[in-house]
């Protein structure tokens, strides 16, 4: 003879009035009476339940409210000198200029004026002149075959990304060993 | 009557630039300029931490020799001075010798190699066997049906300076064109004269294995081209070619 008794706390078995004549049972009955009656582990759950649900929604109305206030603008590091350059005694103290010094400075820029508008048109003329010279070479070619100009004014996949590294002050010494060191990134990565 | 095409032989050629290493001498007015603008940043700064500190030191050194030795500073604590850093970094800047700018090669203008004129572009040039006569030309090779024009220009530069060369073609396009007619001993109805399309292409790799270039070979700058080259293709080389 068994009884089966579910302990789990969805279903309880209908507490049931000592039976007659079984004393056997009447332990596992003084058992189920002491543990928590029926009512209440339900009442634990459901204020449980309550309460967690109360605070999900609090958590997402606060969620909600922070998401409606404006992002707050990321501070620009360079446009904000620090205060510690804001010193008086930081200001330098040089003699003023004189007359000649102004006016020698006041002509040396319209001379570079001058000197970088020529640099500029002899640009313009030399990429002028290659850019011609190169449609002569292509009208050529193209009274020559019309195939060999077709693959000719074919786009050049490989070209770009077209990588080089600038032209240095010296040339690379040969066999030198550059010292060690090592390069620490301290800039403030903001997120919004 | 409609002239039939006249059949021009094609040439593909190829010209191989290295690019400069160093950077070319400033003229006067950018070197006038570059001083100005130092001036005026000065001008308009303020002092560094590092200025102040001297300065700071300046006035304690004056102070102290003003009022014979009579503050609190201990002589026996080395103090460095900023002054002495800024001798310390000098004297290691004297010590650090950097690679000369004009090399060994510019000195005996060796113009083989590719170590000269470091500021300047530097062309191949190759001397060819041109019907009877030996020129000084760009690398050139015929066209063979079945290969687009680049590929002839790689092909003649494959043939002078060997396979394994880095180099970036730049572009499907050629660059210029030089038409010639051939001499009238050997102008023949389908043999009037060639065209020789010219390809630019930039130099990857610093050195050339000296051992792959089997003929006569040199490196030349723009001004130096008008010593090898006849006055013709030279005009028509330099229309494609910046300084």
């Amino acid at each position: 003879l068994t009884l089966c008794l579910p302990y789990s706390s969805s279903s309880w078995l209908p507490q049931a009035a000592p039976s007659r004549g079984s004393h056997w049972q009447t332990s596992l009955l003084t058992v189920r009476a002491s543990l928590p009656a029926r009512a209440q582990p339900k009442k634990k759950k459901k204020v449980d339940v309550k309460k967690e649900q109360a605070q999900k929604d609090r958590m997402k109305k606060k969620i909600r409210k922070l998401e409606k206030a404006a992002p707050e603008m990321i501070p620009i590091e360079d446009f904000i000198t620090p205060l510690k350059y804001s010193d008086s005694n930081r200001v330098r103290s040089l003699p003023p200029l004189s007359f000649e010094e102004t006016e020698r400075r006041v002509l040396l820029m319209k001379k570079w004026c001058l000197f970088k508008q020529n640099q500029d048109k002899a640009e313009k003329a030399a990429i002028q002149a290659l850019v011609e010279a190169q449609q002569e070479a292509l009208k050529e070619l193209r009274l020559e075959s019309e195939e060999l100009y077709q693959a000719a004014i074919r786009r050049d996949e490989g070209l770009f990304p077209f990588e080089r590294d600038g032209p240095d002050y010296t040339p690379p010494l040969p066999g030198y060993d550059p010292p060690e060191g090592k390069c620490v990134d301290i800039t403030k990565v903001y997120t919004q | 009557t409609a002239a039939a095409p006249r059949p021009w032989r094609l040439f593909g050629a190829m010209c191989l630039l290295r690019l400069p290493r160093i950077t070319q001498p400033l003229e006067k007015e950018e070197e006038e300029m570059a001083a100005l603008m130092g001036q005026i940043e000065l001008e308009k700064s303020q002092y560094s931490d590092h200025e102040i500190r001297k300065l700071e030191e300046e006035e304690k050194l004056r102070r102290r020799k003003e009022s014979m030795y009579d503050d609190d500073e201990a002589p026996g604590k080395t103090v460095i001075m900023a002054q002495d850093l800024e001798d310390k970094w000098e004297q290691k800047l004297l010590r650090f010798k950097p690679a000369p700018r004009i090399t060994d090669a510019d000195k005996n203008n060796n113009r083989t190699s590719l170590n000269r004129k470091l500021d300047r572009n530097l062309m191949l040039l190759v001397k060819q066997k041109i019907g009877n006569q030996e020129l000084w030309l760009l690398p050139q090779v015929e066209w063979q049906p079945g290969e687009t024009l680049r590929s002839t220009a790689e092909r003649a530069m494959a043939t002078f300076l060997g396979d394994h060369i880095q180099a970036k073609i730049l572009g499907n396009a050629p660059y210029g064109i030089y038409k010639y007619k051939f001499p009238r001993a050997i102008r023949t109805e389908d043999n009037v004269g060639a065209k020789v399309f010219f390809f630019k292409a930039f130099l990857q790799s610093d050195d050339l294995p000296q051992a792959e270039l089997k003929k006569d070979y040199l490196w030349v700058t723009k001004d130096e081209l008008g010593d090898y080259l006849k006055s013709e293709y030279l005009k028509k080389v330099n229309r494609f070619l910046l300084d």
